[in-house]
């Protein structure tokens, strides 16, 4: 199968934005926090402009909401396509989640339960972001740390079937299934088989800390070694993938976090043929 | 709880720590009770308001010290739930709280250092304008001066203050002792010039003539304002020293004279 391979990035975050820009690191692309740059003007604006001049992007959020039965919120779905329209990312992505009720938000990623009217509902929802935003979105599982009576399904099936039947694409977070494995008491080799490989897009990889018996997707860590063999499994399942790390808490300076990155190049040239790691970010610019 | 609406209504309940059924929906396993999975989220419900309170308040926080701002936290939490997406904006109510609650309330000062802090914040991401063109002035038609508007640059507040609680702010800022709080009024403009946040006390005729350039006064009112300062020769260079100064700090973005028809 051939799918747009933008090659290995990081999430862009305040405390790079001067090493960036004064020295260009040698990096593929960089993941952008929609909400981050959903203001008037001033700093975040102006970074971003620069940066983006020299970097490919695509867009993350965290707000759609698109599990919640609130009526979307159209002003905030005005303000991500104003977003993409200035950014030009390869692709827009948020996750498989609910954050708000009632127009109280949680700022959470709060889990759904896997079941048929779940996947009808969303799927219905994600179609009409697309139709509105005029492009396929991306959407992400989650690290979760309950489970509902209600579910029917391992979430894979429930990931999957939402996305073919809102003909949306995927990104999967390796480290995200290594989390909810361990909490929910699964095989995370499971969920990566379990998914048709066609709609993946890209891969998120990320640390966590412990908590108890309990794993917490908390972003202040190093990618783990059992995350890095999953995500060597994800490679030889997937193919060429987009990847890159998400770092929100402790960060460290760029260059360790690029050290990080390489682990992941590394790990995947070893995996996949060199033809298939060419980036194809000129090939992109015609359908993004 | 079989719909979705009502699980997630439930859920939500419960992190406001409200009494909510979601318990019954949710399975426990051997090694992790379901209050124990539900405290991770009801737990991080709370950090992350807090954090964001945190942030928009570094200095009323080191004002008040760990205990008494997790205190305020922790009432501000319990009043006001959060309705928009981003949690930009959450704290918008501090100022009322502070007013309000004892023994906050008895403190005025902490009002002003909070203004200090909500202007600031408003400086760093307000929108954009470009710098005013430097031959701007001597572009405007002399019969159009005295309907002439001159537009602040959005990032602009005026902050009158009644203590010295930018000296209190200040110090906070450069991590050393704040003075005593003390009668000290004083109106503060606090800007953005280019992606910088800038600030200065304002001298009383300026304060009153930029709070007039808000209200959407034209040149010519503005002054008669500087009349109560000034002599009636000094106003006109008064006026056009200020004006100059305040487009070249990019206080006042634009000029308007366009729409006013040319006098006759």
């Amino acid at each position: 199968m051939s799918r747009p391979f933008l090659g290995f990035g990081l999430g862009l975050r305040t405390d790079h934005y001067t090493y960036i820009e004064e020295h260009q690191p040698d990096i593929d692309w960089f993941e952008i926090l929609s909400e981050n740059y959903m203001v008037p003007g001033g700093k975040p604006l102006a970074h971003l402009d620069r940066i983006r001049a020299d970097y490919p992007m695509v867009m993350h959020g965290v707000s759609l909401s698109i599990g919640s039965t609130d009526p979307l919120d159209l002003d905030y779905l005005a303000r991500l396509k104003t977003l993409a329209e200035r950014v030009e990312p390869h692709w827009v992505s948020d996750h498989l989640c609910w954050t708000r009720v009632d127009h109280t938000n949680s700022h959470d990623l709060l889990p759904l339960p896997y079941n048929e009217a779940a996947i009808a509902h969303i799927a219905e929802r994600i179609r009409q972001v697309q139709d509105y935003l005029g492009r396929q979105i991306l959407i992400e599982n989650l690290s979760s740390y309950v489970t509902y009576h209600a579910s029917e399904m391992p979430e894979w099936e429930f990931l999957d079937e939402i996305a073919r039947r809102a003909d949306c694409l995927i990104l999967l977070d390796i480290n995200n299934i290594y989390v909810s494995a361990h909490n929910h008491h699964f095989d995370p080799v499971d969920y990566l088989d379990g998914m048709s490989p066609e709609r993946v897009m890209q891969f998120h990889l990320a640390g966590h800390a412990q908590a108890g018996v309990m794993i917490i997707d908390t972003h202040d860590h190093p990618v783990c070694d059992p995350v890095w063999d999953l995500y060597a499994h994800a490679l030889q399942r997937f193919g060429a993938v987009s990847t890159m790390i998400e770092r929100d808490d402790d960060i460290p300076d760029f260059p360790e976090l690029r050290a990080e990155l390489a682990i992941a190049e590394r790990i995947a040239g070893k995996i996949l043929p060199a033809p298939a790691l060419q980036t194809s970010h000129t090939a992109l610019r015609g359908i993004a | 709880m079989d719909g979705l609406r009502e699980l997630q209504q439930a859920f939500l309940g419960h992190l406001l720590g409200e009494g909510s059924p979601i318990v019954g929906a949710i399975e426990s396993t051997a090694d992790a009770s379901v209050a124990e999975r539900l405290s991770i989220y009801a737990t991080g419900y709370r950090l992350r308001l807090k954090e964001a309170l945190e942030t928009d308040y570094p200095r009323l926080h080191a004002y008040l010290g760990d205990a008494l701002f997790d205190r305020l936290s922790d009432a501000y939490i319990d009043r006001y739930r959060s309705h928009g997406t981003s949690l930009r904006g959450y704290s918008r109510h501090m100022g009322e709280l502070l007013g309000e609650l004892s023994p906050f309330s008895t403190l005025p000062v902490l009002g002003e250092i909070e203004r200090i802090e909500r202007a600031f914040n408003h400086s760093f991401d307000a929108a954009d304008r470009p710098p005013p063109n430097p031959g701007l002035l001597e572009r405007i038609p002399p019969a159009t001066w005295p309907d002439m508007r001159p537009t602040l640059h959005p990032s602009v507040t005026l902050l009158p203050l009644r203590y010295n609680s930018f000296a209190i702010w200040q110090a906070l800022a450069n991590e050393t002792l704040p003075p005593e709080p003390t009668d000290a009024p004083a109106t503060w403009l606090i800007w953005r010039r280019g992606l910088v946040s800038r600030y200065r006390a304002l001298p009383a005729h300026e304060a009153e003539v930029l709070h007039a350039i808000c209200d959407g006064e034209p040149f010519g009112a503005l002054c008669e304002h500087l009349l109560e300062h000034f002599a009636a020769e000094a106003v006109p260079r008064e006026a056009a020293l200020l004006l100059q100064s305040w487009l070249t700090e990019q206080v006042v973005a634009t000029l308007d004279w366009e729409a006013t028809p040319p006098s006759c």
